[in-house]
């Protein structure tokens, strides 16, 4: 827009001693370095290695590379362990942020209306997500505890629980981690009240930039409740939704602490996850090549996601 | 309070005698390995884990290391970590080709042998001045394909069973279960008739592994036989799953598929469990904190299975090794040597959980921290002694409750039984496949098909790791 006037005041600069900041080319390099550093020597690197580990026989003992070809790959895909843990890892991510992305919508909607002690209700929603995730599981570790559970020694007050005929069962604790579908059930829910504040703030964004104007407008032709809610200001935030539910896919993928701090992939294996085989195999098993080809299934599946946040992170943008 | 009356020797004594012990270690013979000399080291960097007895590391060998380091003109370093993090920080430093120079593992570190020292000058010297090395901790700590010590092993500790005597005596054996069989007769009517359950752990953790291998060996089967061919997939080892099904059935509630290592501890100690399988840390925290149950624990033997076997694997195993990227390699077996020397506090300061790897060395003279024992030269007399008459009983506790654990090392074994550790039998234990193949037994799978199974990942890391030379066997 000003580069005519720039241009006549900043000749006589340029012929003599210019400036590193007025020559724009270098200066973007300058200040685009340390990213593309950064991205390199903790992305780009690590990522190649992982890439030259799975093909070959690498341990944790032996660092020594020898190349195996496609070897770890095929070894990993027999294995049943690898192919119920792709399933869960699945399973956990598409549930978990399904359900966020529904919660959080709810708790966005609550949380545009005006209320007493609406500050208050935003500083709860927001907790899970400001304390460290190992924290946060360990508390849930402790109220899931297959004998100290505080929820339940609350059904068994509530009298749902302990006694024969009661509505839960007459054991004293429902061991929550030590049966596969409610270890899974706790697992989705630890990862949802995780995720849940992000979502929410992401959405919250997202109904803030909703114009009055065209809500007034819908109300005044009519549209009211539900309707205003299913043909207005969800097509709207649409693409930030969706961005929402990608980072939230993302981050369940890649996550291994909740699997590992609750379950540790059991009851037998019924919650075991990409991350934490892995690590079991990759760390603990001294195999750090196969540990490497499991973690790198993800890969497609991430920089799918990964491409089509970008695509729609775009697209939010130009709306 | 009656508990820090009744010690004939104060915390500051003990400190006190540890430094000195140290000291004496120092003064000892100045070339302890032919043709090394010790004078140059200047610096040692130690890791080891944060011990289970927090004692054993503020109160003795934290202080045992520095005196020794001041003793020798060597500055000690020693960082603890949490068990969990081994592993991964072995990996590391060995990654990164720097770290420490001893690197303590509680199992076995046959993984690292391309990248550790052999430690065999150590083990043979430990030998020319302590007597033989007990054969369950060479079995940990040497590979016979490669004739490599990766590691050296001064102590490991007991599994015993743990038993609330109150319950048993009312079910009709007071006298704890001596067979598996028992537990699924007496520790089902306990269940049934008292309201508590048994816990063996089916769970991806350390002890559930441990007793799934104790159940393995004592009918009669493994994991491997002793030329390190996989041996898995027999009619003992589903025999074995089958009366795994039937114990959960009858004696145990599904608390087990979720266990850590120490969930077993705390069911005993919160009065909810009527056995587990476990070293005798739990016993010493209900001795701290549930003196009530304390008194009520007893101990077992091996539990022997339909033909009269009975093994249980040791509990902790202890094993340093020395990278090969160490500089100070020459201190650092200096400094084992030193261990072993006065592995009689480590017993002390550990309340009896480690057990010596040398049996036969002798106890060093002078004030050694705890009260003199009568006509105990060796560490076994040392053992034997402690053992008959626990020095850290309570008050009003029964005698001679920890006595069964006398001859432990000829009902223990070690996690490869009846071959050696190595890295295959690292990485099955790593990946949970036996606790997960009975825990997969009780839940319904036919036992055939839970054997398969687990055989089968067996056999594909079997064969990896005999490709790298690693692990002997042909099957």
């Amino acid at each position: 827009m000003n580069r005519g006037y720039e241009g006549t005041v900043a000749a006589p600069y340029e012929s003599t001693s210019a400036g590193i900041k007025d020559r724009q080319g270098t200066l973007a390099r300058l200040m685009i370095a340390p990213a593309i550093a950064y991205i390199v020597a903790l992305i780009g690197i690590p990522f190649v290695m992982a890439i030259l580990y799975s093909l070959s026989d690498v341990t944790t003992g032996d660092p020594s590379v020898d190349l195996v070809g496609l070897r770890n790959y095929r070894e990993v895909f027999n294995d049943p362990v690898f192919r119920l843990s792709l399933k869960n890892t699945c399973l956990f991510a598409l549930v978990s942020q399904t359900l966020v992305i529904v919660l959080s919508r709810i708790l966005a909607t609550l949380l545009m209306k005006e209320f007493r002690g609406k500050w208050l209700a935003r500083f709860l929603v927001m907790l899970p997500w400001t304390a460290p995730i190992a924290l946060g599981t360990i508390g849930w570790l402790w109220m899931l505890d297959s004998i100290f559970s505080p929820i339940d020694w609350l059904f068994r007050r509530a009298g749902l629980l302990g006694a024969p005929g009661d509505l839960l069962g007459p054991m004293t604790n429902l061991y929550w981690l030590g049966e596969p579908v409610l270890a899974m059930a706790s697992v989705i829910f630890v990862h949802v009240w995780r995720l849940l504040p992000l979502a929410t703030v992401i959405q919250l964004a997202g109904l803030s930039s909703i114009s009055k104007e065209i809500l007034e407008a819908a109300e005044v032709d009519g549209a009211a409740g539900w309707r205003k809610t299913l043909e207005i200001t969800i097509p709207l935030t649409l693409p930030i939704i969706g961005i929402a539910f990608l980072f939230g896919l993302v981050f369940t993928f890649t996550d291994m602490t909740v699997v590992y701090v609750l379950t540790r992939g059991g009851p037998v294996h019924s919650t075991q996850v990409l991350s934490t085989w892995t690590f079991f195999k990759g760390i603990e098993g001294g195999d750090l090549a196969q540990g490497a080809a499991i973690s790198l299934f993800l890969f497609p599946v991430l920089a799918g996601v990964a491409a089509l946040l970008l695509r729609m992170a775009r697209r939010a943008e130009v709306t | 309070m009656g508990r820090a009356k009744r010690r004939l020797i104060s915390r500051r004594d003990f400190l006190k005698a540890a430094g000195l012990g140290a000291a004496a270690a120092g003064l000892g013979p100045a070339i302890v390995l032919p043709g090394r000399s010790y004078a140059q080291a200047k610096e040692l960097k130690i890791l080891v884990w944060s011990h289970f007895v927090p004692r054993f590391d503020k109160e003795w060998f934290d202080t045992f290391t520095k005196n020794w380091g001041k003793a020798n003109g060597v500055n000690v370093t020693v960082d603890h970590i949490g068990l969990a993090e081994i592993p991964s920080r072995t990996a590391a430093e060995i990654s990164a080709g720097q770290g420490h120079d001893l690197i303590e593992w509680i199992a076995p570190p046959s993984q690292f042998e391309p990248s550790v020292l052999d430690l065999g000058d150590v083990v043979k010297e430990a030998e020319r001045r302590f007597g033989k090395q007990h054969p369950l901790c060479r079995r940990s700590s040497y590979n016979p394909n490669t004739k490599k010590f990766y590691s050296f092993c001064p102590g490991w500790t007991i599994d015993p069973g743990c038993y609330r005597k109150s319950l048993w005596e009312k079910a009709g054996k007071g006298t704890g279960p001596v067979t598996w069989e028992d537990l699924v007769t007496y520790g089902g009517k306990i269940k049934r008739e008292q309201g508590i359950q048994l816990g063996i752990g089916l769970s991806q953790e350390l002890d559930s592994n441990m007793a799934g291998r104790a159940l393995l060996w004592s009918y009669d089967s493994g994991i491997q036989d002793e030329n390190e061919n996989v041996a898995l997939n027999n009619p003992k080892t589903v025999e074995a799953v089958r009366y795994m099904a039937r114990l959960y059935k009858e004696a145990m509630v599904p608390e087990v598929f979720a266990w850590t290592a120490v969930s077993n501890n705390q069911a005993l100690i919160a009065g909810r469990a009527s056995y587990i399988l476990n070293s005798i840390s739990a016993y010493r925290s209900a001795q701290k904190e549930v003196p009530e149950i304390a008194k009520d624990i007893y101990f077992t033997p091996a539990l022997k299975g339909p033909r009269g076997s009975g093994w249980v694997s040791e509990h902790v195993i202890y094993n340093y090794l020395v990278p090969k990227y160490s500089k100070n390699a020459d201190t650092a077996k200096k400094f084992l040597l030193a261990l072993v020397e006065n592995y009689d506090q480590a017993m002390y300061a550990s309340e009896l959980y480690n057990s010596p790897a040398f049996f036969d060395a002798p106890i060093p003279s002078g004030n050694r921290g705890y009260a003199p024992v009568k006509g105990a030269k060796k560490l076994r007399d040392l053992h034997n002694a402690w053992f008959e008459n626990d020095p850290f009983a309570i008050p009003g506790e029964a005698k001679g409750k920890l006595s069964v654990l006398k001859d432990a090392e000829k009902w223990s074994t070690v996690v490869g039984h009846p071959g050696p550790a190595s890295p295959a039998v690292g990485e099955v234990f790593a990946t949970f496949i036996i606790p997960n193949m009975y825990a997969g037994g009780a839940r319904g799978t036919k036992a055939e098909e839970a054997v398969a199974q687990a055989e089968k990942q067996v056999k594909a890391i079997y064969a990896k790791w005999r490709e790298k030379g690693l692990v002997g066997g042909k099957r």
